[in-house]
């Protein structure tokens, strides 16, 4: 009975076609290849919101493939009878397989409603987005979300709620356990397994909401202010051990903040997001050398500079208003 | 097993009170010297006839079978509605209106009626019961399932959970202690709506038996049955609070306290 569930979840894998996910991926390691002069001298890259004049890969020496690509998504909210609300305009972007990608921008802005239309959680009103070439109509395994209000299943335990994923995959109860207990210790709740989500600190729900979607094997996180209910300290730390399992395997990720510090601490790249209506300002490409540390970190000159640009960049405009 | 002093302060407490409600009884029956109002001795004095009495028994037990049946059938039907409804906005816009006029009318008053189309026997009882029981069971469901958070649901869909299984498997247990709310609730009115519906429909059970003595004046066995259904009640309630401290173990506040560590 396990056995046949077993099969039956490995047959349904989320993709059907393997023939269009390859041509996509062909196709977009040849598109940066000509858009790579916008670097400036100080391996900052201040471009435009054409998606066709940014696009370059990250810092790698060898062209990235595109995983994500966003052409054209606009969202429009009803607000109240006959008021429209613009929330995302005719934005578009590319996301590179293996990237940390920040999008930054203050409350409003709609840049968490960008992520949830990755997500295929909301759909655009207009425009598209893709992963891999395929058209995101919903929700799918590939794409892991993290959210600010961690959403864990309260009824499960650690243990239950890090194995949900597996088990809802297919993988054997025993095979599940095995990977889950592993996750957690990698998340730092080693001798949590049976606790209850209540029983839990901000700061370790959200070690444990990470811990639950890693489990999955997402090809991309999408990270909703992950650290944006957690209190200082505990930001600190989480961003942290975010960057130490992020360097191990390098999983896509998309990460919304509205702290310019933590786009600039974690990314390889910063998408700058203005309001009414949500438009990208600007793309950054953060040069910094990994892995990075914390402490060495906010004393790089380099790093200082990013924080204050963007700052400035954001004062700037009178419409967007600076992040907090 | 050792009780602590607060334990047993605890335990004892609910029984001191049943004891503080029979004395008071008792001194206000001596001095009301009333024939329609027995003393507390008298009517426990009356409580191991009715037990003792095989066709009391029988009825007894026939009142406790249809209520088991009224609110079993009323939870299965309930509990699934009221997650749609909560779900759904469609779904809730259908059958809201037609809750809210039936939620005010007192169950009972419709029990002429239905013992025109259905007779007076145990199918209109249990009906009576059924629909007292739901009502604040589909509430109840409904609240609870409009409340989940719709992250949560993300999470699932991103797990893969189809529509259905985001209900099943997510919604309801979200929801659970919101819907045992409603199923204590609803069990209380089971006891209440099983009574009165033997009240209009004389033929059988507690209630029965209750009208019976009263129209025959044994008023020791009016209150002795009172004390009967009300020791039910406590009975029936505490059981469930059991079971639902269980299921919902996750939810209650004696976990309410955080550790401090990031």
């Amino acid at each position: 009975m396990k056995a046949q569930q077993n099969g039956r979840g490995s047959n349904d894998a989320p993709h059907g076609c393997e023939n269009d996910r390859l041509s996509g991926r062909l196709l977009a390691k040849f598109v940066p290849l000509n858009v790579r002069a916008s670097e400036t001298e100080d391996g900052m890259t201040v471009v435009p919101a054409r998606p066709s004049e940014w696009m370059s890969p990250v810092t790698s020496q060898e062209p990235a493939s595109a995983i994500i690509e966003i052409n054209h998504v606009s969202q429009v909210f009803q607000t109240s009878a006959r008021k429209d609300h613009l929330a995302l305009s005719d934005i578009s972007l590319t996301i590179e397989e293996g990237a940390f990608v920040s999008i930054l921008g203050p409350s409003g802005c709609g840049k968490s409603t960008l992520l949830y239309i990755v997500g295929g959680f909301v759909s655009p009103t207009s425009g598209m987005a893709k992963i891999r070439g395929h058209a995101i109509t919903a929700p799918g395994p590939d794409r892991g979300p993290v959210f600010q209000e961690f959403a864990l299943f309260p009824w499960k335990t650690v243990l239950g709620n890090v194995m949900y994923g597996p088990r809802q995959q297919g993988v054997r109860t025993a095979e599940a356990e095995a990977q889950s207990r592993a996750l957690i210790e990698m998340v730092g709740l080693k001798g949590f397994e049976n606790f209850f989500p209540k029983e839990l600190s901000g700061g370790m729900k959200q070690r444990v909401a990470l811990a639950r979607t890693l489990a999955y094997h997402p090809e991309v996180l999408l990270m909703d202010e992950p650290f944006g209910a957690l209190d200082a300290h505990t930001r600190t730390r989480l961003q942290n051990d975010l960057l130490n399992i992020w360097e191990r395997d390098r999983k896509t990720v998309l990460f919304v903040t509205h702290s310019v510090d933590e786009a600039v601490f974690l990314s390889d790249k910063v998408v700058m997001m203005s309001k009414s209506p949500g438009r990208i300002r600007q793309v950054i490409d953060i040069d910094l050398p990994r892995p990075r540390r914390r402490n060495e970190l906010l004393l790089d000159p380099q790093y200082q500079k990013y924080v204050v640009d963007i700052e400035r960049m954001f004062d700037e405009s009178d419409e967007a208003g600076a992040p907090t | 097993m050792m009780m602590s002093p607060a334990v047993l302060t605890r335990r004892a407490a609910p029984v001191l009170a049943c004891i503080g409600l029979l004395a008071v009884w008792q001194v206000a029956s001596l001095a009301l010297k009333n024939d329609s109002f027995p003393t507390a001795v008298e009517a426990v004095r009356a409580i191991p006839d009715i037990l003792g009495d095989k066709e009391s028994l029988t009825n007894i037990l026939a009142s406790l079978r249809r209520m088991a049946i009224g609110f079993g059938v009323a939870v299965l039907v309930s509990i699934p509605l009221g997650l749609l409804m909560g779900r759904s906005r469609a779904i809730a816009a259908f059958f809201n209106p037609l809750l809210m006029v039936i939620y005010p009318v007192p169950k009972a008053a419709l029990m002429p009626i239905i013992m025109l189309w259905l007779g007076v026997g145990d199918v209109t009882k249990t009906l009576v019961i059924f629909l007292g029981v739901s009502l604040p069971v589909i509430y109840h469901s409904f609240e609870g399932a409009k409340a989940v958070e719709e992250k949560m649901l993300w999470s699932g869909a991103a797990m893969g959970l189809s529509p259905a299984q985001r209900l099943v498997r997510i919604v309801l247990p979200a929801a659970l202690p919101e819907i045992l709310t409603g199923c204590r609730t609803g069990l209380v009115l089971a006891l209440i709506t099983m009574i009165t519906s033997e009240m209009i429909a004389r033929q059988s059970g507690a209630g029965n038996i209750l009208f019976n003595a009263l129209d025959m004046g044994q008023y020791d066995t009016v209150f002795a049955m009172i004390i009967i259904v009300g020791a039910m009640g406590i009975c029936l309630d505490a059981i469930f609070e059991r079971v639902r401290a269980r299921l919902v173990r996750w939810s209650e506040p004696q976990f309410d306290m955080p550790l401090s560590f990031s």
